[in-house]
């Protein structure tokens, strides 16, 4: 019996234009650093299901019957955490890409939120837990970004609400530049993860 | 190393409304390096061919770590003369062009002087593809094009032609000789390198293929562009010829001032334009040249004055004696 393969997708999601549009979140400053905008928050009323949801809905637009039959059965949403506004998704190994492509193609977050949004792949992992060392490893940098940039700004919610949703032993690891969009495409679980 | 090489340009954005700072700070956080501005004509030529792109740009929160070129596009619709294209392109960094039918996809593939073929992908092309025009191109350097904007923000319509256009294109080009731009007017239509190369990689194109697209082929193109502008006929170029900065500011400030006092002295002497450097001639306290026949007078008075003193002074006076300028 030959074991069921995934792919998990670490997603970031990103706001490029400032959440005028939603009435009841506050509208940002513009004197917040961009770095801070893009990153911020995703709104509370999108959850897992949702976004699956939005998930399903896209790889049925771009690849019809077939790439939604294909998709269905391994689709899941493994980790959600909208402080950070960072997701897992997990697919089956041999279409992880149609996925991603839908995800791409996603210009703005399901019904009750709808604002303008840039799903971000950053990683694509073989094993689940290579994705939530990574995603731990990039909040951390942000963090250390947004305060490089802004100066320590508290009026800014996202880097405290990422502290808490990072539950990790914070060792300071340093992040170099190389691991920043590093895709690891490793075949087997065991495999060693090698960014490029 | 990620480049975007098409980020429109629009004129009618003013310093204050633009969004353009919004669009190359995402595209800087989205991880891009390198940005050219891009600025479309179509039509005939104007008649002054200067860069409508200002530079350096009217933004002051512009990303540090991004590197921001001006690229220029022309809609090959009539005949334009090479010797104005040629200085058209002398003023943006890179040169591209977007032919509208096989006809001028003929001609930019063959004889046109261009950096970048940009096919318009959001319409059905009346015309396919072929291999051999395609190589002939990409054998002289030029790269085509494929924009994802246009297909992420459009409707169901354009996606539709942006696919069968691309997949086209891969097919017919093998996969070499492709570079992967965004043209995104807003910042939303932006996406990251590694999802535009997941794109490719669904629409057929090898996933190392894309990587290249990205990365590599574009550098080329910049490089290449560069090289054409700097180089001599585009063979040889000097990066860095080894000079002192030092010494050369030092050396002119003296060929001004002897410059300045062959003025004065209102004669110019054929000697004083070949005997330029200072130490070899000497001079006597004005500093003009001193003849050859006072040289000589010279020389016997020290000799005089050696043999007077006899002993005391005599080496030292006699070497000073020939240089006493010095």
């Amino acid at each position: 019996m030959v074991r069921l393969k995934h792919r998990y997708l670490l997603v970031n999601i990103l706001y490029p234009e400032n959440a005028a549009s939603s009435a009841t979140k506050p509208k940002i400053k513009d004197e917040v650093p961009y770095t801070v905008q893009f990153h911020q928050p995703t709104s509370d009323r999108i959850d897992a299901r949702s976004l699956t949801q939005m998930i399903r809905s896209g790889v049925a637009e771009l690849f019809g019957d077939y790439g939604s039959g294909m998709v269905a059965a391994s689709l899941q949403i493994k980790y959600f955490s909208p402080a950070t506004s960072t997701a897992i998704i997990r697919v089956a190994r041999d279409h992880y890409r149609l996925v991603w492509a839908a995800l791409t193609f996603t210009t703005k977050l399901p019904h009750p939120a709808n604002q303008a949004c840039v799903f971000q792949v950053v990683r694509v992992s073989g094993t689940i837990k290579k994705a939530e060392e990574e995603a731990i490893r990039r909040a951390q940098r942000s963090i250390r970004q947004a305060q490089r940039q802004g100066g320590l700004k508290s009026a800014t919610p996202a880097p405290d609400a990422a502290v808490a949703a990072t539950r990790t032993s914070v060792d300071a690891m340093d992040v170099d530049d190389r691991f920043a969009h590093g895709i690891d495409d490793a075949d087997e679980d065991g495999d060693e993860d090698e960014d490029d | 190393m990620f480049f975007d090489l098409n980020v429109p340009f629009d004129l009618k954005w003013t310093a204050n409304e633009s969004q353009l700072p919004r669009i190359l700070a995402f595209l800087s956080e989205l991880g891009y390096n390198v940005v050219a501005l891009n600025h479309t004509m179509s039509g005939k030529l104007p008649a002054s061919l200067t860069s409508a792109i200002p530079d350096p740009l009217p933004y002051k929160d512009l990303p540090p770590k991004l590197t921001i070129l001006r690229r220029c596009t022309l809609v090959l619709t009539d005949t334009h003369q090479n010797a104005r294209l040629v200085e058209l392109s002398r003023n943006y960094d890179i040169f591209a062009v977007r032919p509208i039918d096989e006809k001028t996809l003929q001609l930019a593939c063959s004889s046109l002087d261009c950096d970048i073929i940009s096919v318009d992908m959001t319409q059905r092309l009346p015309f396919w593809f072929r291999f051999k025009m395609l190589s002939e191109a990409i054998k002289s350097g030029k790269r085509f094009e494929i924009s994802y904007a246009s297909g992420v923000m459009g409707d169901s319509g354009m996606r539709r032609n942006l696919i069968s256009n691309a997949t086209q294109l891969i097919r017919a080009s093998r996969g070499r000789g492709l570079i992967i731009t965004s043209e995104a007017k807003s910042a939303v239509a932006c996406r990251g390198p590694w999802d535009a190369i997941n794109l490719a990689a669904v629409w057929g194109l090898g996933q190392e293929r894309g990587y290249e697209a990205m990365t590599k082929e574009c550098r080329s193109v910049v490089v290449a562009a560069q090289f054409k502008k700097t180089s001599y006929r585009g063979v040889i170029d000097v990066v860095y010829g080894g000079e002192k900065p030092v010494a050369v500011v030092a050396e002119q400030t003296e060929k001004v001032k002897t410059n300045g006092k062959q003025q004065v002295n209102g004669q110019k002497r054929k000697a004083d334009a070949i005997d330029v450097s200072e130490s070899s001639t000497p001079k006597d306290e004005d500093g003009r040249p001193v003849s050859k026949r006072q040289m000589k007078r010279q020389q016997k008075e020290a000799r005089l004055k050696a043999t007077a003193d006899d002993g005391v002074a005599g080496p030292e006076a006699a070497g000073a004696g020939p240089k006493p300028s010095m």
